[in-house]
């Protein structure tokens, strides 16, 4: 089991989950933010830290979502490590709201 | 003189004549494996306790042994080390072996109802009940991902120093930015019995987790030539008849290097995992250990779980739960242990059994 970062993070990357995380199992793309599911230890704790809720324990993942389980996993293979809050993407606010984002995804 | 024996050479050599016969392994040595320790010694079972880490306090020192925990109760707040430090005094008077540095590899069910319990390490038992308090799992060395790699792991790919002396002489790469990373880099670095031949560090950004004042020392070291840092990742390896001679080190101007080596240690840190406690036929939900909420005993008679490990109907992983689900965990495996015992509830305050077996005075009240 891991816990997956879904479709709301895309064009945000808020980063406040990767401060909390006690395994440091964040990955950082361009406009998104992957968990490692070889990492995370179901700890739970970046679930409320998310200000969009994007990260769901993986058996919460709504139907239209599981995709996202499987692109977590890929994606968190050739990402970067990312353990430090940083600033998040200049037009998050704008887009924290919108579905369907999976094509604005940069990989 | 008296010779003095290292007690866990002791331990190895006896393993050796036979396992170890006991009533009670605990599986797991964080805060709640040590609180088992205290509460199977108050019913006068003595327990040995393994862990995969040298050490013992688990997720508390591993992952947060500086952070402030609020929610023991009647302890305001603590850190992870404290905790650890003060469940350690309180388990004292029970004398639990402890055997470190191994993780269990088998548990088989024996003819005779108890079971046979075995370590990487070596180390046999045969016990009557054990008690899992695996937390999120043995913690392992994060791996360098790269393609190719894994057939060097052990030979000229280290994620952890066993014997220093092996890498004396040899061209060094280093991989991390953690304590780990730097202190082995100036212990290979300076002068000493374990110089190298040569040592580059290789993390992926100019930013270290390690102590400020290691950084400061090794950049001293490369502004003197004895030693190179490299921003950058490990993005591949060269290899020629079987043997790895570099790396491939991207950097941060996206240009990729050959480093090369005789030896690359790499120190990612450790990372839990469930590892073979999946394989003991218990039942396992969501990577947790079913267990009842009267004894926190699981599908298999004789084998309790207690703390982060387990999952029950309302689980929340709080180290309190955890020291509760102890409690009674030993109370239900009394009866494997001492068949024809009735066992009573006693308080430390007044009980004189318990203070015989805590080793302290019965209080005289006027």
């Amino acid at each position: 089991m891991t816990h997956v970062v879904t479709e709301s993070c895309i064009r945000c990357k808020y980063t406040d989950c990767v401060d909390v995380c006690p395994v440091d199992c964040f990955r950082e793309g361009p406009n998104f933010l992957t968990i490692d599911p070889d990492e995370c230890i179901d700890c739970a704790v970046c679930i409320p830290e998310c200000p969009v809720n994007a990260i769901l324990p993986e058996e919460d993942v709504p139907s239209d979502q599981l995709k996202f389980i499987k692109l977590n996993a890929e994606l968190a293979k050739k990402w970067p490590s990312i353990t430090k809050r940083k600033a998040a993407l200049p037009d998050a606010d704008e887009w924290k709201d919108r579905k369907d984002k999976l094509d604005q995804l940069i990989r | 003189m008296e010779p003095q024996l290292n007690p866990a050479i002791s331990a190895t050599a006896a393993s050796h004549d036979g396992p170890i016969e006991t009533d009670a392994v605990i599986v797991g040595a964080g805060p709640v494996g040590l609180f088992q320790v205290f509460e199977l010694g108050l019913l006068e079972v003595k327990a040995h306790i393994i862990d995969s880490l040298a050490y013992p306090g688990g997720q508390c020192i591993e992952l947060y042994p500086d952070k402030p925990i609020y929610d023991i109760p009647a302890v305001p707040v603590c850190t992870g080390k404290e905790l650890t430090d003060n469940l350690l005094k309180q388990i004292e008077p029970f004398g639990a072996t402890f055997h470190l540095g191994q993780e269990v590899t088998l548990v088989a069910k024996r003819e005779d109802g108890r079971f046979d319990l075995e370590t990487s390490k070596g180390t046999r038992f045969v016990t009557k009940t054990i008690f899992i308090a695996g937390g999120v799992g043995s913690f392992q060395p994060r791996t360098l991902k790269v393609d190719g790699i894994e057939k060097f792991d052990g030979t000229q790919l280290h994620y952890r120093v066993r014997n220093p002396s092996q890498f004396a002489g040899k061209n060094l790469v280093i991989v991390g930015g953690g304590d780990s990373a730097l202190d082995w880099t100036l212990n290979f670095v300076q002068d000493g019995p374990n110089k190298a031949e040569s040592v580059i560090l290789v993390h992926r950004r100019d930013g270290f987790k390690a102590a400020p004042a290691s950084v400061a020392k090794m950049k001293e070291l490369c502004e003197a030539y004895e030693m190179q840092f490299v921003v950058g990742q490990v993005t591949g390896i060269e290899e020629q008849d079987g043997q790895l001679t570099g790396v491939k080190v991207t950097g941060g101007d996206g240009v990729t290097r050959v480093v090369p080596l005789d030896m690359l240690l790499v120190f990612f840190g450790l990372s839990p995992k469930l590892g073979p406690i999946a394989e003991w036929g218990l039942n396992i939900e969501r990577k947790q250990i079913v267990v009842d909420t009267e004894k926190f005993e699981t599908n298999v008679p004789g084998i309790f779980a207690v703390g982060d490990i387990n999952t029950y109907p309302g689980k929340k992983k709080l180290i309190l739960s955890g020291f509760h689900e102890a409690a009674l965990a030993a109370f239900g495996a009394a009866p494997y242990i001492f068949p024809d015992k009735r066992i009573h509830l006693q308080y430390t305050t007044t009980s004189p059994k318990l203070h015989k077996v805590l080793g302290v005075e019965t209080p005289v009240f006027d």
